[in-house]
């Protein structure tokens, strides 16, 4: 379904809502439907993914695969002037916002990993999305194993 | 005759369901004994057929968690609508402890009704509330909800919870970029979206006055607290600072919110003043320090850290800043919610790798297991206290639903979901004054 469609629908639900008449049973909070706004939408379409470095649970340690990943990309970021996004994510054990702060933190390792291969900092933004964006489906370790990782994006 | 017109409307109203719902309360465990209560329908002395029959609805309301069972009108042995028409030994017969009775009469003002009942006690023959109210013929089901809250309220002395609403967040299954906050109410009607986006969204928050949700949106590629308003739909985008910018709740006198920023290198608390637009950091730990609920009271807040090594639940005294560990048990205790006692708290409890919601009292400490589905998380609280609902996994479908308990652990219910993505519920304040 469109946003477009999907407005219209919830835009109609809500005339009819409003078409009932007034009543002296006060209702505090009726709910008015809103689509999201269009100017400030993130698009992920500029970014070109780069590499994935893969965690074990509840650990921001980058392993020698990992790392070596990491020392590649950062030469070629240095070589392009290019920028990096980081971008931590985990997988669907344990609540969500204490995801957001270990995301951050695999993320935060990267970052730091490649400022020591010699990218300068302000080339660098990370950004943790938690438990909210998995690669893979599933409740396994199958699955959790692909979800624990840091994205690299450079553009 | 008269009540042989009411028997035939409500066998021509009984099969019918009466509003397409996303969310419905499904009962999956076991209970006590339920409360006993008979509904005579009402006495309806207008022209036109009623919309909606009022003691279906109470039935459907107060049956949702098994507390009470309802009566069916087939059963009954007499239909009295006023008090004086009443043969208690006709109710004791059936073992009814109490018995509602009342009458939809027609209004002077056009579109109009009023509706008089009352709630009488079988045991002790007595009239324990007597009501009028008046409203639309249009709201006939919003007044059927009130009336099932005050039936709750006066037999069992706790606010009714079925005018209240449940935001939660869907993220449908078979789209990998669609993020929805909605808001339905607790009786399945009323589904609306509030915000859709192609980003996460997350940690839906009621205002205490029920007018607003706050939440957090990665709609600007990272993540962002944004207040909504419900009436106008309007939003309003709270200050944004470097890195995490998460977990918001309302203060109970709603004029602050805290949230989780990591602005100083980890994660840490801090109070957003609404009228100054500012933050204020409330810790300042080398640990994550996240998940912040306000105690009732407005005096401290609970929150989740692992200074410890392992994330526990540690409560901070706003005026103090004196920070206590509350959780020893486990190495897993997670977003804790305070019930509106304030005494006891609820939480996500890793207990052989398996994560389920935890009753936890504060002064005496014991604690108690209250779920036993897969991957429990983001427990909320009813506004009476008495009733918990939370996110969970099902495991045969690898699907998103809710589900709820109630806080005695009895009774166990789910929420399916039609997209198989319903998460994040936040339970509203009471938001209907009668």
């Amino acid at each position: 379904m469109t946003l477009h469609r999907r407005f219209f629908i919830l835009t109609a639900i809500m005339f009819g809502l409003s078409a009932c008449t007034s009543t002296s049973i006060e209702r505090t909070s009726d709910a008015t439907a809103v689509s999201a706004s269009t100017t400030s939408v993130y698009s992920e379409s500029s970014l070109t993914s780069s590499s994935t470095v893969y965690f074990s649970y509840d650990n921001y340690n980058i392993d020698s695969i990992g790392s070596d990943k990491i020392k590649n990309l950062a030469a070629i970021v240095k070589m392009n002037g290019l920028n990096v996004r980081v971008e931590g994510h985990c997988d669907e054990r344990g609540t969500r916002e204490y995801n957001l702060a270990l995301g951050e933190r695999r993320a935060n390792a990267i970052a730091e990993l490649l400022i020591i291969n010699g990218v300068s900092k302000a080339n660098i933004m990370t950004v943790s999305y938690g438990e909210e964006k998995p690669s893979a489906r599933g409740s396994n370790e199958k699955s959790w194993s692909k979800n624990r990782r840091a994205l690299i994006k450079t553009f | 005759m008269k009540h042989l017109n009411k028997i035939i409307f409500f066998l021509l109203f009984f099969s019918s369901s009466y509003f397409y719902s996303q969310l419905r309360i499904e009962i999956t465990g076991g209970t006590d004994e339920p409360i006993k209560v008979a509904m005579v329908p009402f006495e309806w002395t207008l022209d036109l057929a009623p919309p909606f029959y009022l003691h279906e609805i109470v039935k459907k309301d107060l049956e949702s968690f098994a507390e009470f069972s309802v009566l069916n009108p087939e059963d009954m042995l007499s239909y009295p609508t006023l008090e004086e028409e009443v043969s208690y030994r006709d109710w004791r017969l059936l073992k009814v402890d109490y018995l509602i009775i009342g009458s939809v009469l027609k209004s002077e003002i056009e579109g109009e009704v009023n509706i008089s009942y009352s709630i009488l006690d079988v045991s002790r023959q007595k009239n324990v509330h007597k009501a009028l109210m008046m409203g639309s013929l249009g709201s006939l089901n919003r007044i059927g909800h009130n009336i099932s809250d005050r039936i709750y309220e006066k037999i069992n002395g706790i606010p009714g919870i079925f005018s209240t609403k449940i935001a939660y967040v869907d993220k449908p299954v078979a789209n990998k970029e669609s993020y929805d906050l909605r808001i339905t109410d607790i009786n399945g009607e009323g589904d609306l979206s509030l915000f859709l986006s192609s980003q996460p969204i997350l940690s839906p928050d009621w205002s205490p006055d029920g007018k607003q949700i706050a939440y957090v949106s990665f709609e600007e590629g990272t993540s962002r607290i944004y207040i909504q308003e419900l009436s106008t739909g309007n939003r309003r985008a709270l200050k944004h600072e470097k890195g995490i910018n998460s977990s918001p709740s309302w203060s109970p006198d709603g004029n602050f919110l805290t949230g989780v920023l990591s602005k100083g290198g980890n994660p840490d608390l801090y109070l957003y003043d609404l009228k100054n637009n500012n933050w204020k950091q409330l810790t300042d730990h080398y640990g994550i320090d996240t998940e912040p609920d306000w105690s009732p009271n407005g005096k401290s807040l609970i929150f989740t850290s692992n200074r410890s090594g392992s994330p526990q639940i540690y409560e901070i005294n706003i005026s103090s800043m004196r920070v206590k560990r509350k959780t020893f048990e486990g190495t897993y205790n997670a977003r804790a919610r305070y019930l509106p006692d304030g005494k006891k708290i609820i939480y996500v409890h890793r207990r052989k790798g398996v994560f389920h919601i935890a009753l936890h009292n504060l002064k005496t400490g014991k604690i108690s297991i209250l779920t036993d589905t897969f991957l429990d998380e983001s427990p909320s609280v009813a506004p009476n206290g008495n009733v918990i609902i939370y996110a969970t996994k099902d495991k045969t479908t690898d699907t998103d639903v809710l589900a709820g308990v109630t806080i005695n652990g009895k009774t166990k219910f789910i929420l399916p979901s039609a997209s198989g993505g319903a998460r994040e519920p936040a339970w509203s304040p009471i938001l209907d004054k009668y």
